[in-house]
C-alpha cells in the first residue's frame, strides 16, 4: 500500500516492522513517543509490547500498568481501539540478566553459585551499566517469544545512545574463550601455550597493583561461575545484532528543535548508517510545526474590564509569538527531511509531559494519520 | 552562590535537554572573567561522541589535553581512557609497563566491558587534572567545570565510589577512590548546579535529584531553573483571558497560558521542598543571543551576597 504524501512514514512502519527502537539524547520525549509508536500499532490491530527503562511515573498511570512490575503489564482493553493489544514493561536489569543465566546455566546450582559471587552482588547494584547489556537482550527474549507482533525499544537514556549495541559486543569480544582464558584460574581450557601464560602474567601483575592483591582471584571465581555460558552468551551476542540489522527491525530518531538534540539526532542517523542499522527516519518532538486545527484566539466574548483591551493585546502577542515559533519548527523539520534524503514527521504539541491516555491517543493519531505538516 | 567561584570543582548536573551545557559554558566564561583559572570539560565516553561544550566554546578538536579558549579559560574532554592510562602510570612501577596494559587487548576490554570501570577511570582524570601545578607551586587550574552527562549525572558519579569501595578493599584504586570521595564531598571544594525547567516533571525529578545528592553527602551550590517565560499579564489581565475559556490544544496563544502557569508553581514549590530560592534565567528565543544572556545572568549571581 502507498502512503499518501501526507501520511507520516511512522504510519507504515507501525503497521510492518517487528522491532522498532526509538533513539535520540535525554529530555526530546523518547520515552512517550515509544509508547505512543507502541498505541499507534495497536490502534492497527497488532500485540505491541512497550519496553522502556526510565517511564515517567504519570506515564505509567496514563496507561494504568504499575511502574516496577516483574513482567510485562497490558494496558487496559476498554482504553484501546482497534482490536490490538497492548502492554508496556520498565526494564528491571536485574530481572533481565538473572533469567538470561538461569535459561543458560546447565544446573539451577551453578546458576545459583555465578548469582551470589561477590564481585556480580557488588556490580549489580551499579545498574548504569547493566542497562545497556539487558536492553538487547530483553527485545531479543520478547521478539523470539512469539507473544508480540513488535516489540517497541525506548533506549537507555545514554549519552551515546547506540551504547546499548555495543554492549553486547564488547561483551563477545572480552568473551572470547582466549581472552577470558587470561582471567581464568587455570586458563579457562582452550588457552595454553608461552604467549597466553605471558598474558596471564601481565594481567595478574597489573590487576593485583592497581585494584590489591587478590583481586584477579575474586573476578577468576566471578568468570569461572560464569564459564561455560559464554559461547551461549556470545552466540546470543550475535542473533541479537541480526536481529537488529534485519529486514523486519526500524530505528527511529527522536529529537525536539533544541539545537543540541538535533546535533545528537544528526549524530546518531550517521552512526546507526556507519552501522549498517536500519534508519528510518526522525520523529520530531515537542516541536509547534504541526498546525492541524490551530485557530486564532476567538475574542469575542471578552468581558469588558478596563483590563480587556491590554489582556486582549498580549493575547493576541502570544498568538503571534506562537505563530512564528511554528514557522520555525516547520523549517526545522524540512531541515530534517534534508531535500528528501531522510523520512521526517512531526508530532503535535501537548504543552506539558503527557497527561492522560487521551494525550498519548493524540500523539499516537498523529503518528498515523496524514496531516499537512505545512500550513 | 557568592563563592561558587572558589570552588575547586564544579559539577553541572541534570537531565537532558534542559540547557545544562549552555549553563556549564557560561558559568565557566564568567569564572574566568571574574579571576580564575578555569577548565571547562565535558564526559565523552567514546571519541566520537558529540561534544556540545566544545562546540559552545569554540574548540573545533576537543581532546583529552586541555587546550586554550580564551584568557584564564581551558576547555578538555574528560574521557575514562585517559584516566585509566593515568592510572597505570601512576600505579604501576615503569611507565612503558602502563602502556604496554593499556595496548593489551585483555585489559583494554576488560576497561570497557567492567560496568563502573569507566566511571572510576572518569574520577581518577578529574583528580589529576585538579592536582596539576605550574612552576610557581600554584595550581594549574583554580577551578574545574564538569559538564555531566544526562545520566551519569553528580548522583551517578557519587554512587561509583562507595560501590568500588565494597569490591576493592586495597591498592591505589582504593585510594585514588577514596580521595575523590573525600573531595566531592567536601563542601569547601565541590559545588553541584543542578540545571532544571519550569515544568513539572522536571522540577519534580530536580527535586528528586537535589535529595539523593544530599544523602550522598555532594555539596548542592544552588538550582538552576533554566528558560522560565515572561508572564505579560497581571492578574486583572490574566482573568479576562480565562474568561474566554480557550481551548489551549486548539488556539494559537492559549497553548503557551498553562505554560506561564505551571512555571510559577515549579518555581514556588523548588522554594518550598528545598528550602531555598532557585536561580532563575529567563528565556531566550534568539537562539544567537542566549549564551551572552545566561553569561550576564549567572556574572549578576554569583556578585550577588
Amino acid at each position: 500500500m502507498r502512503r499518501s504524501p501526507d501520511e507520516p512514514f511512522t504510519s507504515e512502519l507501525v503497521r510492518n516492522k517487528r522491532v522498532i527502537v526509538c533513539c535520540g539524547a535525554g529530555g526530546v520525549g523518547k520515552t512517550t513517543t515509544a509508547a505512543a509508536i507502541g498505541l499507534a500499532a495497536a490502534m492497527t490491530g497488532r500485540r505491541v509490547l512497550v519496553l522502556t527503562i526510565d517511564p515517567a511515573r504519570r506515564l505509567a498511570e496514563a496507561m494504568s500498568i504499575p511502574a516496577g512490575g516483574a513482567k510485562p503489564a497490558r494496558v487496559p482493553a476498554a482504553l484501546l481501539s482497534g482490536g490490538g493489544e497492548l502492554s508496556a514493561w520498565m526494564l528491571d536489569p536485574r530481572v533481565v540478566f538473572e533469567g538470561m543465566v538461569r535459561r543458560m546455566s546447565d544446573s539451577p546450582e551453578r546458576a545459583d553459585r555465578a548469582l551470589s559471587n561477590k564481585l556480580y552482588l557488588a556490580l549489580r547494584d551499579l545498574i548504569g551499566g547493566m542497562q545497556e547489556y539487558t536492553a538487547a537482550e530483553a527485545l531479543h527474549m520478547f521478539h523470539v517469544s512469539g507473544d508480540y507482533d513488535l516489540v517497541v525499544l525506548d533506549t537507555p537514556p545514554s549519552r551515546n545512545a547506540l551504547e546499548f549495541l555495543e554492549a553486547p559486543r564488547k561483551l563477545a569480544l572480552f568473551l572470547d574463550e582466549k581472552i577470558i582464558g587470561v582471567f581464568l584460574p587455570h586458563g579457562g581450557g582452550g588457552a595454553g601455550g608461552l604467549f597466553w601464560s605471558r598474558a596471564r602474567g601481565l594481567v595478574t601483575s597489573v590487576f593485583d597493583r592497581i585494584f590489591g592483591e587478590g583481586f584477579m582471584g575474586d573476578l577468576g571465581a566471578f568468570l569461572g561461575g560464569f564459564s561455560g555460558m559464554f559461547s551461549a552468551m556470545r552466540e546470543h551476542a550475535e542473533s541479537v545484532r541480526a536481529l537488529l540489522t534485519g529486514e523486519s527491525a526500524s530505528f527511529l530518531v527522536v529529537t525536539s528543535p533544541d539545537p543540541a538534540a538535533r546535533t545528537e539526532a544528526r549524530f546518531l542517523e550517521d552512526k546507526l548508517r556507519e552501522m549498517h542499522l536500519p534508519f528510518a527516519g526522525y520523529v520530531l518532538n515537542r516541536s509547534w510545526a504541526y498546525t492541524r486545527g490551530l485557530t486564532p484566539p476567538d475574542t469575542a466574548g471578552a468581558p469588558q474590564t478596563p483590563d480587556t483591551a491590554s489582556a486582549l493585546r498580549k493575547l493576541e502577542a502570544l498568538a503571534a509569538h506562537e505563530s512564528a515559533l511554528a514557522a520555525r519548527d516547520r523549517d526545522i523539520l524540512q531541515a530534517l527531511k534534508n531535500g528528501g534524503q531522510s523520512e521526517a514527521t512531526a508530532t503535535p504539541h501537548l504543552g506539558a509531559a503527557i497527561e492522560d491516555f487521551a494525550g498519548l491517543t493524540m500523539l499516537a493519531e498523529g503518528l498515523l494519520d496524514a496531516h499537512p505538516d505545512r500550513d | 552562590m557568592k563563592d561558587i567561584f572558589d570552588k575547586r570543582t564544579v559539577l553541572v548536573s541534570g537531565k537532558g535537554g534542559v540547557g545544562k551545557t549552555t549553563v556549564a559554558a557560561a558559568f565557566s566564561r564568567a569564572a574566568a572573567a571574574a579571576g580564575k583559572r578555569v577548565l571547562a570539560t565535558e564526559v565523552a565516553y567514546e571519541t566520537d561522541s558529540p561534544t556540545p561544550l566544545a562546540d559552545l566554546l569554540g574548540v573545533k578538536h576537543a581532546t583529552d589535553d586541555p587546550q586554550r579558549v580564551s584568557d584564564n579559560l581551558s576547555m578538555a574532554l574528560l574521557t575514562p581512557h585517559a584516566g585509566h592510562l593515568h592510572f597505570l602510570r601512576d600505579a604501576l612501577p615503569m611507565r612503558m609497563l602502563a602502556d604496554a596494559a593499556m595496548k593489551s587487548a585483555a585489559i583494554r576490554r576488560f576497561l570497557l566491558a567492567a560496568p563502573s570501570l569507566a566511571e572510576m577511570g572518569l574520577l581518577y582524570r578529574m583528580l589529576n587534572l585538579l592536582r596539576r601545578t605550574r612552576s610557581d607551586g600554584s595550581f594549574e587550574f583554580d577551578v574545574l567545570v564538569i559538564d555531566l552527562p544526562a545520566t551519569g549525572h553528580a548522583l551517578g558519579l557519587a554512587q561509583v565510589p562507595s560501590a568500588i569501595l565494597k569490591v576493592i578493599t586495597r591498592g591505589p584504586v582504593y585510594d585514588a577512590v577514596k580521595d575523590g570521595l573525600a573531595m566531592m564531598r567536601d563542601p569547601l571544594r565541590t559545588g553541584t548546579l543542578l540545571v532544571t525547567l519550569p515544568e513539572t516533571l522536571p522540577t519534580s525529578e530536580a527535586i528528586e535529584l537535589a535529595r539523593g545528592i544530599a544523602t550522598h553527602h555532594v555539596p548542592l551550590a544552588g538550582i538552576v531553573v533554566n528558560r522560565v517565560p515572561h508572564n505579560p499579564f497581571s492578574p486583572a489581565e490574566r482573568a479576562v483571558v480565562d474568561a474566554l475559556a480557550l481551548d489551549p490544544q486548539r488556539t494559537l496563544g492559549a497553548r503557551t497560558l498553562p505554560r506561564l502557569d505551571r512555571a510559577r508553581e515549579s518555581l514556588a514549590r523548588i522554594e518550598s521542598e528545598l528550602g531555598r530560592p532557585p536561580m532563575i534565567l529567563p528565556e531566550i528565543i534568539d537562539e544567537a543571543q542566549v549564551e551572552a544572556r545566561v553569561f550576564a545572568a549567572i556574572t549578576a549571581l554569583a556578585g550577588a551576597a
